[in-house]
């Protein structure tokens, strides 16, 4: 082991099916990522987390309480530089779509194949969002819904017309470096113009959540 | 409902005893007129007490109540002799009516306003409000009757309706679950089958065709329930069942979009078309995207894939020899539903555009 090899990735891989979680561990550890802890449900992967420290959190959203939701805006409160990188087997829009507000950075439908969650890990540990085009679409969605709906003396969060044109390629299936192609832009620019979308949509559900809390009187004890 | 009426019959209680202290001059037998007004006191307490419990609310019951009421009218004559103007219970009455009317409905309330009616004409002298009055005990009784019944019936209605949507919510919650296990195996399948190669990987093939396909039907489902109206469907779960093909990713809203029923049908059907060109074209195994974008006046729908692009001149060609090329059949049928569809093509692969207004065109 050389000295410049870069640090292994620390990862957690959080999922109910036991099959389905030691056939992720098994191949996250054998492409030389560090799963330093799994967990069955959300209770565990709560009190796991924070021994661990791990940088990546592959998550299925569908797992005995608190759910997948939760979890991630638990373990993204405590330690805001952890990605989330959901699996999701059923895909279902609405959860998928509270997840990545909860602060989520990446979603994989679990048909994806070994090489393309090994990439997806390895993306979002960096710190790009990894997006499908499924999940574009949602977020496509819903910034036209927040637009179409607009709350009376409250400015909802908009994207640039930039970032709807990167996002809408990204729905339709273009990869980053095809995105930068046809725009004539750098591949960090075109991520970047993802990663703001994201920023706002989590933006947007904080002012919100905040918002009610104040509300409801949350905040008084 | 009972407890409505134990006010109410407090209410007409204390109207009809300020009343009987007021006119007490008219009574010719002041003593009796004393005893009638305690009965009444006595009377309602207990019917307040008694009405209180559904268990005694039996038939003896509502007929002493009515039975009180009408007697109460019989002596009148006795205690205020026959020449009376007033009865001595007065609107006290209404409690008798009004638990006959709420237990026995329509029937039960026409039945004592009938009687009560005909014991307080009982007298000499009827002038037009003695006559009022009675048609309103007659009237007032079988309306509250009905009004009871439909209340009733509705409020069953609603426990039904909620129970039933109650239930559908726990079934929906369950085939989650299922769902998603189900999903996960047929996901684990294909994956390790692609993996091991051979037999197992036709075996992980069909399994991850199926998962798309369950996939597309659980989305198709979901949107089943929030729409009941048979006019509009939700293009959402109708473009899901799209990416049931291995290389169909479809890419849409979180939440229903509601087109009339003809133009969302037109429109899956024009992306399966430009689906099935891809096939043709580019290949069997080529990947395809299709997003859908809703906005408040119109959707749009893009179809794009990855392949060569088509070649310049050959849609032209296919004009010129008369061919309606498949292009043009789409463009046409995004055309009746009152759109507009964009073609471009080239190296970067093929993509068309279609914009279609929601509302339904025009089909004067």
């Amino acid at each position: 082991m050389s000295e410049s090899e870069p640090a292994r990735i620390r990862v957690m891989v959080v999922d109910d099916h036991p099959l389905w979680r030691d056939a992720v561990e098994h191949d996250l550890a054998q492409a030389g990522l560090d799963v330093v802890a799994v967990a069955a449900t959300g209770r565990e992967a709560l009190a796991r987390f924070p021994a661990a420290r791990p940088e990546v959190v592959v998550l299925d959203l569908q797992i005995p309480a608190p759910d997948g939701v939760e979890v991630t805006a638990e373990i993204v409160r405590q330690d805001p530089s952890v990605r989330v990188l959901i699996l999701s087997a059923s895909g279902e829009h609405a959860d998928v779509l509270a997840a990545v507000k909860a602060g989520a950075t990446g979603y994989l439908v679990k048909s994806a194949s070994r090489e393309e969650l090994l990439t997806a890990v390895r993306r979002v540990a960096q710190g790009d969002p990894v997006f499908t085009p499924g999940l574009a679409g949602l977020v496509l969605g819903e910034f036209q819904r927040m637009s179409d709906e607009p709350t009376p003396g409250r400015d909802a969060q908009t994207l640039t017309e930039r970032e709807t044109e990167v996002l809408k390629m990204v729905a339709k299936g273009l990869s980053y470096r095809q995105i930068a192609e046809r725009l004539v832009l750098s591949h960090r620019t075109v991520q970047n113009h993802v990663q703001n979308t994201l920023g706002k949509l989590q933006m947007h559900n904080r002012v919100e959540l905040t918002r009610y809390a104040i509300e409801h009187g949350l905040d008084d004890d | 409902m009972f407890r409505a009426l134990a006010v109410l019959r407090l209410v007409v209680l204390v109207n009809t005893v300020v009343l009987n202290l007021l006119r007490a001059d008219e009574f010719q037998r002041p003593a009796a007129g004393a005893a009638c007004v305690a009965v009444m006191i006595v009377w309602t307490g207990f019917t307040i007490w008694a009405y209180d419990d559904r268990e005694r609310r039996t038939f003896p019951l509502l007929v002493a109540d009515l039975a009180v009421a009408l007697a109460l009218l019989l002596v009148t004559p006795v205690v205020k002799g026959a020449d009376y103007s007033s009865s001595v219970p007065g609107f006290w009455v209404m409690g008798a009516l009004f638990a006959w009317a709420i237990h026995y409905r329509l029937v039960g309330g026409l039945v004592a306003g009938l009687l009560l009616a005909a014991a307080d004409l009982q007298r000499q002298h009827i002038d037009a409000s003695d006559y009022g009055n009675a048609f309103l005990l007659v009237i007032g009784g079988p309306i509250v009757g009905y009004m009871c019944d439909s209340l009733q019936r509705m409020a069953t209605e609603r426990d039904v309706a909620e129970r039933e949507a109650a239930m559908a919510a726990e079934r929906a919650r369950l085939a989650r679950a299922v769902h998603d296990g189900v999903l996960q195996v047929l996901a684990l399948v294909q994956r390790r089958g692609h993996e091991l190669g051979g037999e197992a990987a036709e075996l992980g093939r069909l399994a991850g065709e199926q998962e798309r396909e369950l996939r597309g039907l659980i989305h198709a489902q979901e949107a089943v329930t929030v729409v009941g109206d048979a006019e509009s469907v939700d293009l959402v779960a109708e473009l899901a069942r799209l990416e049931h093909g291995q290389n169909v990713t479809v890419a849409t809203p979180g939440s229903p979009v509601e087109l009339p029923a003809a133009t969302a049908r037109e429109l899956v059907a024009v992306a399966r078309a430009c689906l099935d060109n891809v096939r043709v074209h580019v290949g069997d195994d080529a990947p395809a995207w299709v997003l859908l974008q809703a906005f408040a006046d119109r959707v749009e729908l893009s179809v794009r894939d990855d392949g060569p692009g088509i070649a310049t001149g050959r849609l032209e060609e296919a004009a010129s020899q008369g061919r309606l090329g498949v292009a043009e059949s789409i463009r046409g049928r995004i055309a009746d539903l009152g759109g507009t569809a964009e073609l471009a093509t080239g190296s970067f692969g093929t993509e068309w555009e279609f914009v279609v207004p929601r509302s339904s065109p025009d089909l004067t």
